[in-house]
């Protein structure tokens, strides 16, 4: 009772502050900053802070879907670096994201270049070709699954008939095919991103560098060189940075075009955090999978908050 | 010189012209097979344009599938979800751009951090917390989940924006006898209408075409369109025309709302980071 009376005074005292106008412009500044802020910091700590440090903790037990789990120390992590299918999950991932974010930076620089030439009915063009950006992913995943079909599936069919191909892709069913199928897909999605930011970056470049650049004669490929390219460097790095987090946390694509199949050809994390997890009911080896790719990711994150906040600044 | 920029044109507008293929091809197949009758589909040789123009499609879906109740659940969730977090990010932006207090530069850092993370790494533990909260297989569950995805966004993305327009108005009506929520209110908002609008509208989106806690937090057949869409493939049978007749309707609004706020989003799709 003393002690909540003790601590409640300068508390007390600070809100008749408040009310009468006392307390310094600062300190109501500072305050009501504070309270605005209060409630996503609150419920980011929530749903965010507080899953991350559990997960942790589950990923030292054996907990399963519907039963508590005991303390295994890193039995679960020692587990997953004996076992193939983690390592495959691994690779996988890797190559996914390594030669999507390359051919979506080739892609982009490309629609970027194109799209800032003085062409007829420009912002049209640029809106259709923002589109595979715009619709929902599971549309892009479904339709694609849809032209990849065995049966009915315009891709084969066209090639077929072109005689680009004398027998039909199996485009799912076989392992190297799958990855490349996912992989399109990504870049199909992924390019506008990549074109769209990349074109802003080209039309921040004044005209006087290439014209000075023209004047002391360097040709295309050296005015794309030394005026292009520093020009879109800044730009570029934190796009792929960004996609590149993405892309190795990608889910749906994956999942629904390949369950991560054939033979675990597709799976990533994300496939593989979800099959233990929910359909094997072994929630913590789930989160062992999922917080293996948290150094990677931190890596990630720190290189993007870097170039972000430099580019604020 | 002239014959070299002509040559450089005709390169600009042949990409074009492929690029453009690329981009337009599966849209133009999703729209197509929409509007084919079931035997067509089934043919070994598809027909690239329908033979016979039919709304049996979309007619099956709304009449066969629970597609209108998934797609009122998604409207539900993405509107609710849109506004209870423009509701908080912006008061939390304003906090952050204009009131200088100790640890804001902090938690600026940590809502980046928090857009940043993907929602893969803690959809189990977040998944947990539903469960404990008794949130699982609802609505509920999934408005407590996306604003994850839809707050950090908002709020770094009108924070950027906030600090960008001028002061002076805003100084004047403290001047005034205005209130610092006062400003906000009738100075602040009223100037950042279009970013604020754009704002709710990708969130909107970001809600829209969310699967995987949907997939997880969900059970059944009380679902939203993308886990909805996804489940009529069962095994090989699959009725690609009503699937494409849900992809173009899931689309419509999608790409309506991105047309009217383009201009906004795509300098917040580089996290405000890019200027031009």
């Amino acid at each position: 009772m003393m002690r909540a009376s003790r601590a409640g005074r300068p508390l007390q005292s600070v809100f008749s502050r408040i009310l009468t106008g006392r307390l310094s412009m600062r300190r109501q500044t500072a305050m009501l900053g504070l309270a605005l802020v209060l409630p996503v910091v609150l419920y980011l700590l929530v749903t965010q802070a507080y899953p991350f440090i559990s997960a942790l903790l589950t990923s030292l037990t054996d907990k399963r879907i519907g039963a508590p789990g005991e303390f295994i120390g890193l039995g679960n992590y020692v587990d997953l670096v004996q076992d193939e299918t983690f390592l495959h999950a691994v690779r996988n991932s890797i190559l996914f994201t390594a030669s999507s974010i390359l051919l979506k930076l080739v892609f982009g620089v490309v629609m970027a270049l194109v799209l800032n030439q003085e062409l007829r009915f420009r912002s049209l063009w640029r809106a259709l070709l923002f589109l595979p950006w715009t619709i929902p992913t599971i549309v892009t995943v479904l339709t694609f699954q849809w032209m990849y079909s065995a049966t009915g599936g315009v891709i084969n069919s066209v090639l077929l008939r072109t005689d680009l191909l004398h027998r039909p892709i199996d485009w799912l069913g076989v392992p190297l095919n799958a990855m490349a199928a996912v992989v399109i897909v990504n870049v199909w999605r992924g390019t506008p991103f990549f074109g769209i930011s990349l074109l802003g970056a080209l039309q921040g470049i004044s005209r006087e560098q290439y014209e000075a650049a023209e004047t002391d004669g360097a040709n295309v490929l050296q005015r794309f060189l030394y005026v292009t390219i520093p020009g879109i460097r800044d730009v570029a790095l934190l796009v792929t940075l960004v996609s590149t987090i993405w892309t190795l946390n990608d889910f749906q694509i994956i999942w629904v075009l390949t369950r991560g199949g054939p033979a675990d050809a597709t799976q990533v994390f994300a496939t593989l955090t979800y099959t233990s997890a929910f359909l094997n009911l072994d929630l913590a080896r789930g989160i062992a999978i999922s917080m293996a790719s948290v150094p990677l990711l931190v890596l990630l994150i720190i290189g993007t908050a870097r170039s972000v906040l430099r580019q604020e600044a | 010189m002239k014959i070299r920029r002509l040559t450089g044109c005709a390169v600009s507008y042949f990409l074009l012209f492929v690029m453009l293929f690329i981009a337009l091809a599966p849209i133009y197949w999703m729209l197509v097979t929409s509007l084919k009758g079931e035997s067509e589909i089934y043919k070994l040789v598809p027909t690239l344009w329908p033979k016979e123009l039919t709304w049996e499609g979309y007619t099956n879906l709304v009449g066969n599938t629970g597609f209108m109740s998934w797609l009122k659940n998604s409207a539900i969730v993405a509107l609710a979800v849109s506004a209870v977090s423009l509701f908080f990010s912006v008061l939390a932006a304003y906090g952050l751009a204009r009131l200088r207090f100790r640890g804001r530069q902090a938690i600026g850092t940590l809502i980046l951090v928090a857009y940043l993370l993907p929602p893969t790494l803690l959809f189990i533990p977040l998944y947990i917390l539903i469960t404990r909260l008794h949130l699982q297989s609802s609505m509920q569950g999934l408005i407590f989940a996306y604003p994850t995805i839809t707050i950090p966004y908002a709020t770094w993305v009108l924070t950027s924006y906030f600090t960008s327009i001028s002061v002076d108005f805003e100084e004047a009506a403290l001047i005034d006898g205005c209130s610092r929520l006062g400003a906000l209110r009738r100075i602040v908002i009223p100037l950042s209408a279009p970013a604020i609008v754009s704002t709710f509208i990708f969130c909107f989106t970001l809600c829209w075409s969310e699967f995987l806690f949907a997939l997880v937090i969900l059970t059944g057949a009380n679902s939203t369109v993308p886990v909805g869409l996804a489940g009529l493939i069962l095994g090989d049978v699959a009725r690609w025309n009503q699937i494409m007749a849900g992809a173009i309707i899931t689309s419509i609004p999608v790409v309506i709302l991105y047309t009217l706020a383009s201009r906004y989003i795509v300098s917040g799709l580089t996290l405000g980071g890019v200027k031009g």
